[in-house]
């Protein structure tokens, strides 16, 4: 199999399209993006892929790399594992096991119910919580944001994600040697793919955090496959049954469905990066420690609102409720077998999380503390109208960025105005 | 305050003021990142400050928090026009608290805020009466190891 070329992230500038307007650049949470010579640049080390600039962009000029359909070609054997969120994209009348034989129809040949595996996920987190009672409270490693977000700005907070992996790659690990036993295919003969809600699942398989190497071999975004599907809705015949969830695992769609599954008191659901942020400073300030769990999706009501999704999320939402209630809120899946896998390490994130903390002004502490000193001294000078004009977020962010020798006085119009009154 | 700290800014903290209450000390520990201070000493000085600021919106009537840092000590004074503590001995006991019911239902008055403030500091200093308020000098020092995180 070639080793496609990866990006860093999965968000990228089109810079054919982007005009330079300071609208990702502020919607930014946590200002990795400028403007620089009309263009707008992501700062690749601080970027967690949350996909506000994508939403927000009017131009189209946000692109979210994620695998194209045709990529497939490629593997001789292919295993589509789609994100809960999918059921939630089309009308009452159809229902998982259906879009799960679509899957098949439209050319995978193996389709796994990926909310089965959520349920079980669901249990090992139970399960390690009540082994682990400190620290408190463990935060989910389902969204590759939130994630990113503690590694690279909250790394004091490190020791609270929950080293249990997500459902897709605790699925993907097993079926690769499975299958390739089964099926007779070289395991790089395979391709394992997530149909995905989001962008950051995109940066979670070609550059993992908690393991050296992603057992996916690409992620193909709902909103690119969901014609697909459409199309071949109508033909699939309902004579195989691959959906084993219950509401449990479907339930995972949306903001607080890991709360659902996991049946333990004082378990706290999150979502939407600002919000996720909050809670996160909350955490570090010392709050929140009689919470048990903490499930934060960046996303705002979780991945049901994630970029890639075709559905509005209010609709997806009220439709994953249904099913919840439809396929019912008691998982199926059997404890005593889940205790076994638990125990031999199935579930375990293979690697701890390796913190990337964001480095500081300056090497010396001496200096970093004088350029700190340096920022605050130059805010006042500034135009004070937080317009973006310079090519900063934020007035702060330019005083940064000018006692880090990467803008000047001058980027700010209403200094350079005054200067050329003054002539 | 010692003299000449290579960092200086003062924060004020406004008077029952819950919706931004808590915002002194995210912008503390966002400095104490800049400067590169292990992740201990930011998460120490995070509760601290989070803890001294919650009592001057809830009982101090608002007040400042004067930070001064260097690179081996972070000095935060605290200081409110507030009532004063009447019994300090009592007010730093675990579980000890006098937050109305309002309080309690926005998940404070856990009696836990100072000792806490004790726990993660080197020195702490409480100065307060009737008359001029309470004033915290809480002193944490980046060299020191073995404090417990709380
Ligand atoms: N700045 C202050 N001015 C006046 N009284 C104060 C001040 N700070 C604390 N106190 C008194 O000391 C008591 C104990 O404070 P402490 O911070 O330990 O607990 P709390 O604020 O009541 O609860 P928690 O901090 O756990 O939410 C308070 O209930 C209050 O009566
Ligand atoms: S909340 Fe879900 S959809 Fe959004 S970024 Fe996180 S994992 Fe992706
Ligand atoms: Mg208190």
């Amino acid at each position: 199999m070639e080793q496609k070329k990866t990006k860093k992230h999965s968000l990228q500038i089109d810079l054919e399209k982007c005009v330079g307007c300071v609208l990702c650049m502020k919607a930014c949470p946590i200002q990795a993006i400028r403007v620089r010579n009309g263009k707008a640049v992501i700062d690749d080390d601080r970027c967690v892929d949350c996909g506000e600039c994508y939403r927000v962009c009017p131009h189209d000029a946000v692109r979210s790399q994620t695998t194209s359909f045709h990529d497939l070609k490629r593997f001789k054997y292919t295993v589509a594992l789609p994100s809960p969120v999918l059921y939630t994209q089309f009308g009452r009348e159809v229902s998982p096991n259906q879009i799960l034989l679509a899957l098949k129809k439209i050319g995978f040949d193996y389709v796994v119910d990926v909310a089965w595996i959520c349920e079980k996920v669901n249990a090992a987190y139970r399960l390690y919580i009540e082994d682990h009672p400190t620290p408190m409270p463990m935060i989910s490693t389902v969204c590759p944001a939130v994630v990113r977000l503690v590694a690279f700005l909250y790394p004091e907070l490190a020791d609270h994600i929950i080293p249990i992996d997500v459902p897709r790659e605790v699925l993907a690990r097993e079926l690769r040697s499975k299958i390739s036993r089964k099926k007779n295919v070289s395991e790089e003969e395979i391709g394992v793919i997530h149909i995905t809600s989001c962008a950051a699942k995109i940066v979670s398989i070609n550059n993992p955090i908690g393991l050296s190497k992603s057992a996916l071999d690409g992620a193909i975004a709902i909103n690119d496959i969901y014609g697909k599907i459409l199309d071949v809705l109508d033909e699939v015949e309902d004579d195989e049954i691959l959906q084993q969830s219950s509401g449990v695992g479907i339930g995972w769609a949306a903001s607080g469905g890991e709360v659902r599954g996991i049946e333990l008191h004082n378990c706290l659901a999150v979502s939407g990066v600002k919000d996720v942020i909050q809670i996160l400073d909350e955490l570090e300030a010392g709050k929140l420690k009689d919470i048990k769990y903490l499930e934060a999706l960046v996303c705002p009501d979780g991945c049901i609102g994630g970029t890639q999704v075709v559905e509005n999320r209010h609709v997806a939402k009220h439709r994953a409720e249904s099913l919840v209630k439809m396929y019912g809120e008691r998982s199926r899946v059997s404890l005593k077998v889940i205790k076994r896998q638990y125990r031999e390490g199935y579930y375990t994130l293979p690697e701890g999380i390796t913190c990337k903390p964001l480095p500081p002004l300056d090497i010396d502490p001496v200096k970093a503390l004088q350029k700190r000193q340096r920022i605050e001294e130059i805010i006042p000078l500034l135009g004070g109208k937080e317009c973006g004009a310079c090519g900063a977020p934020n007035c702060k962010t330019l005083a940064r960025d000018i006692v880090l020798g990467e803008a000047e006085m001058e980027d700010c119009v209403f200094i350079k105005l005054h200067t050329a009154e003054h002539k | 305050m010692p003299g000449k700290a290579l960092f200086q800014k003062t924060f004020t903290i406004k008077k029952d003021d819950f919706a931004n209450a808590g915002e002194a000390s995210v912008q503390i520990k966002n400095i104490l990142k800049d400067v590169g201070f292990d992740s201990s000493v930011i998460r120490r000085v995070a509760v601290a400050s989070y803890e001294a600021e919650m009592n001057v919106v809830m009982y101090g009537g608002g007040g400042n928090v004067r930070l001064a840092v260097n690179p081996d000590n972070v000095m935060l004074v605290v200081e409110d026009k507030g009532p004063g503590i009447p019994d300090v001995d009592q007010a730093m006991q675990e579980g000890f608290s006098t937050a109305t019911d309002e309080m309690r239902e926005m998940g404070f008055g856990a009696g836990m805020g100072l000792p806490n403030i004790k726990r993660n500091s080197d020195d702490l200093k409480i100065i307060t009466s009737p008359d001029s308020g309470t004033r915290l000098e809480i002193c944490i020092r980046s060299s020191v190891s073995g404090t417990e995180e709380n």
